[in-house]
């Protein structure tokens, strides 16, 4: 068979950071294409630079050669990609809501009366509607689904939307290259089988698809080869024949570097804090009947795939998300409805986007780091009549903030200098000793190592594992970096579609780790 | 790069007000005196632009509802006036009333604003124009009975233009003047503006103070530290409007008038236009980019009158303040517009 797709070389960077290393690849027609990978391995990238999204040539473009049924092509945005022949179906729904589904289908490519067009042109034409609906319907029976198409988007359930989404694309008569982000995420158990279905039916029409999937079963179960990206780079390419879920698993992983690791301890058996029925609505990551009990002084790693809910607890807790169910620190019930009061109680979180809500970027380091405790524990304020009007204490916060910046190793050239100037690492490290002023008991940090190179990640998982030794801070860590999470960590909690899957101990197999990410148990340990 | 655009506004008035002073001087007229005007000019509105700040530095933009706050003032030299208080003391009871109306009016303004959360300014707009409505009915029917302050016929609703020479007209602008030769400085009234913007300074020193420059840089921050941002923001938007009704109070003492009805309606962008001149850049604004700003807006409105007056026609000098008022609102909305883009 030739080859529909075939990319030489495709390299990416986003600024210095480099998210795509040479990667070749073929896809031939016909063929279902796996593309795996764990968050942030590129996979998305890569589809990006495939559908011509703009965040691709607003960043640079990317380098590489490209070619498509054996002509070099060059993409330059979405329109192109689907005038050449290429459809995507996106992991968020790229539907109109107030629209029915016969025209979210049929949008661009409306069947109209052949007269008005004569007459108008085809901007202005009158649309047939019952026509549209007619072979929408057919559409919609070929995918064997049942679907009124004439019923607004906004009332179909998730399962259904995915279905109009993926009819949308094969109602396109040039389609040769479908690309699937996710499509089964948002999709129930029993409408997995039928969609494979569909996709071989698909295959064996010469449409060709790449498909990208968190569910190792189905790209196993369906696909006819599978590219495995880490870190950007192509690590495994496999046929058929060389499936293996195990090994396909551990080249997703690869082997960590052991740098920072935990020492083992007891941890005493106190429970410090504890869930019961906690749901927390956070768009997105939701999460729902908790129950966890966490316990004094340990390093407790939450880890899930992006969406099946491991930053909901934390934000939950504070109170940054509505949240039901009840949370008791020390056996002491807290008030998550209200923001403040769990970081009254003693608990504190630092998000995962450092940038956005972590950091005063136009402050000082000074004023970031006394902030919340200032703020909350009215620490370093000068003595006053009216307590909500005091001033800050200068000497002593001066003083406390240098100490801590030698403490951490937060390389800067003032304590005064802005926040803003300073690299992710040492950023983080500010985040760090902000929560340090605060003297939590308890501490959910989210991606503590995101966006931060090498060095300074082993530096900063050090200093978490100094703080948990030294003060005894209980720590919740959620994060996407699983050989962290195993390094430091006592125990882990693994997440799936907003509920517990698994609480694994940290010198756990990777191989079940990574399973458990995917909503599957080890075989042998069932 | 992002400074040297921010500060493009300021250079362009710098210019402009570079050729005004050279023109003055070809046409005769007296730099000094026109100076020491504008000086005089910055004293009188420097509250009202410096009312801005609070909203800006919370993060709820320019406050186009200044003319709420204002209302505040106006209700408060009313009553002072009825109660026929004079001097000084006539003022700062005029300046008590003032405030207290500012704290109620400020409450209803800043909830309303906290439901319009990210449309502040749009919103401001809205809410000011329909306040002074609102309250022309109130100047219409409002039960004083001092008779200089009403309608000579009829002896009932207020007058649109209130006198205050019997009242405290220009007391503290006659506060401690200092003559210097061609400059006459009212040390006083100086004093006065000196005194609000130093407190304003110290209150942002203060926890208070800093939760609310917080809360303007990052509201996820500020939540995540515990500090309760809607409160935070009523606090903020109370303050404006407080600081805004005592700017008008000043303001009239110096003009020496009150003007009710729909005198209020357009107040709010001279001050806008101020605080942009002095490169006011949302929630890092300085009090000292207040004063800068204030200064060059209040010379530009000084030196336009009589040059345009003596080189063009009479009526022109009003239309060159207009289209300049506006015209940098203007610029600083597109300056604003790139910064989303970018």
């Amino acid at each position: 068979m030739e080859s529909i797709l075939k990319l030489r070389n495709v390299s990416k960077k986003y600024g210095d950071q480099e998210i795509l290393k040479s990667i070749n690849l073929e896809v031939e027609a016909g063929e279902i294409h796996g593309l795996l990978g764990e968050n942030g391995a590129g996979k998305s990238t890569l589809l990006n630079i495939l559908f011509g999204r703009a965040v691709i040539r607003e960043t640079g473009g990317y380098s590489g050669e490209i070619y498509f049924q054996g002509k070099e092509i060059n993409i330059k945005n979405s329109h192109d990609a689907i005038k050449m022949g290429i459809g995507m179906v996106h992991q968020e729904f790229a539907l109109i809501p107030d629209m029915t589904v016969a025209e979210n289908i049929k949008l661009g490519r409306e069947d109209v009366y052949s007269l008005t067009e004569r007459l108008l042109g085809s901007g202005l034409a009158l649309i047939d509607k019952e026509k549209n609906h007619q072979s929408t319907q057919m559409i919609l029976k070929q995918l064997g689904v049942d679907i009124d198409s004439r019923l607004k988007v906004l009332n179909l359930s998730v399962n259904f939307k995915q279905f109009v989404e993926l009819a949308r694309e094969i109602s396109k008569e040039n389609l040769d290259l479908l690309i699937l982000d996710e499509p089964t995420a948002a999709l129930g158990q029993d409408d997995v089988p039928c969609f494979l279905a569909l996709m071989n039916e698909l295959s064996s029409r010469g449409i060709a698809i790449i498909f990208v999937s968190h569910r190792l079963e189905e790209v196993m179960a369906v696909c006819h080869r599978i590219t495995v990206l880490r870190d950007g780079e192509k690590v495994a390419a496999l046929g058929r024949d060389d499936f293996d879920i195990n090994h396909i698993a551990e080249s997703m992983i690869g082997h960590a570097i052991c740098q920072a690791q935990a020492q083992t301890r007891n941890i005493s058996g106190a429970i410090i804090l504890q869930y019961l029925n906690f749901s927390v609505d956070m768009p997105g990551e939701a999460i729902e009947n908790i129950n966890l009990d966490v316990y004094k002084g340990e390093m407790l790693g939450i880890v899930s795939l992006s969406g099946h809910g491991k930053l909901a607890l934390g934000n939950g807790t504070v109170g940054l998300y509505p949240s039901s169910g009840q949370v008791l620190l020390d056996g002491k019930k807290i008030n998550t409805a209200e923001a403040g009061q769990a970081i009254n109680s003693g608990i504190y979180l630092l998000p995962e986007e450092r940038r956005e809500a972590g950091l005063l970027l136009k402050h000082s380091i000074l004023e970031n780091v006394i902030f919340s405790a200032v703020q909350q524990k009215k620490r370093f304020l000068k003595p006053s009549i009216f307590p909500p009007l005091s001033f800050i204490d200068k000497k002593m916060s001066l003083s406390y903030v240098k100490e801590i910046i030698q403490h951490l190793d937060i390389r800067c050239h003032s304590p005064r200098q802005e926040v803003g100037q300073l690299s992710g690492g040492n950023q983080q490290k500010v985040c760090l000793a902000r929560a340090l002023a605060m003297e939590p008991h308890v501490l959910f940090i989210a991606e503590p190592t995101r966006g931060i190179d090498i060095r300074a990640k082993e530096i900063i998982l050090e200093k978490l594992l100094d703080i948990n030794r030294e003060i005894g801070t209980t720590m919740l860590i959620a994060s996407s970096e699983l050989g962290e999470i195993k390094r430091i960590c006592n125990r882990i909690v693994v997440m799936y579609e907003g509920r517990i899957f698994a609480i694994l101990p940290s010198d756990c197999d990777d191989i079940e780790l990574a399973l458990a990410l995917s909503g599957e148990r080890l075989e042998s340990s069932c | 790069m992002l400074k040297g655009r921010q500060n493009a506004a300021q250079i362009i008035i710098l210019f402009f007000l570079g050729l005004m002073v050279l023109l003055a001087w070809h046409s005769g007229l007296s730099n000094t005196r026109l100076l020491n005007d504008s000086l005089v000019r910055l004293f009188m509105n420097g509250i009202l632009v410096l009312s801005l700040l609070p909203m800006l530095k919370v993060g709820a933009g320019i406050n186009y509802g200044l003319p709420v706050g204002i209302q505040a003032g106006l209700l408060g030299m009313c009553a002072a006036v009825n109660y026929r208080l004079t001097g000084i003391s006539g003022l700062f009871a005029a300046l008590l009333f003032a405030c207290i109306g500012g704290v109620l009016f400020g409450y209803a303004y800043a909830r309303i604003l906290n439901l319009l959360k990210g449309k502040e300014e749009i919103a401001g707009i809205f809410i000011g124009f329909a306040f002074v409505f609102i309250m022309s009915f109130f100047w219409a029917v409002a039960p004083f009975s001092n008779a200089g302050m009403l309608w000579p016929i009829g002896g009932k609703g207020l007058r649109p233009t209130i006198g205050l020479d019997n009242y405290f007209s220009k007391v503290l602008n006659k506060l401690w003047v200092l003559n210097l030769g061609d400059i006459i400085l009212p040390v006083g009234m100086g004093l006065f503006f000196a005194l609000l913007c130093l407190l304003l300074y110290a209150f942002y020193k203060t926890k208070i103070g800093i939760a609310s420059t917080a809360v303007g840089e990052n509201e996820n921050f500020a939540r995540l530290s515990g500090i309760d941002v809607e409160r935070i923001r009523i606090l903020a938007i109370i303050l404006s409007t407080v600081l805004a009704a005592v700017g008008i109070c000043i303001y009239a003492q110096s003009y020496g008038f009150v003007e009710l009805y729909d005198a209020p309606l357009m107040m709010a962008f001279p001050a806008a236009s101020a605080i942009l001149i002095g490169g006011s850049m949302g929630a890092g604004t300085s009090i000292i980019q207040v004063i800068i700003g204030t200064f060059l807006f209040q010379s530009v409105y000084v030196y336009t009158g009589p040059i345009a007056n003596t080189l063009l026609l009479p009526e022109v000098s009003e239309i060159v303040r207009v289209i300049i008022v506006n015209g940098i609102i203007l610029y600083a909305l597109l300056y604003e517009g790139r910064r989303e883009k970018a």
